[in-house]
């Protein structure tokens, strides 16, 4: 039975995991690069990390290049693995579905 | 619960992402040997233009460091993710571009210098233009665009044809290479 996994289903959260996990393990990207290329707002982004930072599916780590504050996003391999299965239940539910 | 159609569309949008984040690493990534290359054919057509006599010399100084910068650009890359890609086919690729080049141009037919200096930057943008269908529009846009800018040159700027491809071609990459970089 396709169980989805809730945190991630949300669409931007789902753009988001997308966009980290097409990197290699342990790569991350910049929260300027992960807004442009989910299409997403400063605001809304932020809100969305913060959950699945808190559900452990994403490391974020902020620092400074120069005196620019950097904030870099990470798949976690509990985030890698639990959107693996959320993706395995999507084709799942395709199957079914005929 | 979804139905079958709302998952369709989810991991359509999957892949969708998946390949925007591919092509914008992958213009990352080869943004910095094209505006090395940009840098370096400016340098080359300034030099023709200044001191025809070490035109040969400085060409091939531009080829050397060209292939050399973007091997080691695709070397430190792939140390710095930790993937193995494509640096030695990157290589022998470069080879059998130049091989093919110096083949007609010197081997075959003696290219008179004009017109050696809109076969190089037309060859090459050839090049881009084919690699832009697998690898992404903007080397399509890149190749397109200075192929048709070497060629008015070659009809319209006279005397000034060094200083026109300076900019167009070698000015062309380096901001074809910044764009890219931000795409």
């Amino acid at each position: 039975m396709a169980d989805l996994d809730d945190i991630i289903h949300q669409p931007l959260r789902l753009r988001i995991m997308a966009a980290l996990q097409a990197l290699p393990p342990g790569e991350g990207l910049e929260f300027a690069r992960l807004k442009k290329l989910t299409g997403a707002t400063d605001g809304n982004l932020g809100a969305h990390i913060e959950t699945l930072a808190k559900a452990g599916y994403v490391a974020v780590d902020k620092s400074f290049v120069g005196k620019r504050p950097q904030t870099r996003v990470t798949a976690t391999a509990t985030g890698r693995g639990a959107f693996a299965r959320h993706v395995a239940s999507l084709r799942e539910i395709i199957e079914i579905g005929g | 619960m979804i139905d079958s159609r709302e998952a369709s569309a989810a991991l359509n949008e999957i892949d969708a992402i998946t390949r925007r984040v591919r092509q914008s690493k992958f213009y990352r990534v080869s943004s910095v040997s094209i505006v090395l290359w940009g840098v370096l054919v400016a340098l080359g057509n300034i030099v023709t233009f200044a001191a025809p006599f070490f035109a040969g010399l400085a060409w091939i100084s531009v080829y050397v460091l060209g292939i050399s910068g973007t091997v080691v650009a695709a070397a430190m890359e792939n140390a710095r993710s930790g993937t193995r890609t494509y640096e030695y086919r990157m290589l022998a690729a470069f080879l059998l571009f130049f091989a093919f080049g110096f083949l007609w141009t010197v081997g075959l037919v003696q290219l008179p210098p004009r017109l050696l200096g809109v076969f190089w930057p037309t060859y090459f943008m050839l090049a881009y233009a084919i690699a832009g269908l697998w690898f992404g529009y903007a080397y399509v846009a890149i190749g397109v665009g200075i192929a048709t800018l070497t060629l008015i040159g070659y009809f319209f700027a006279g005397q000034w044809f060094e200083l026109w491809m300076a900019v167009v071609n070698g000015g062309g990459l380096v901001l074809g290479g910044l764009w890219m970089r931000r795409a």
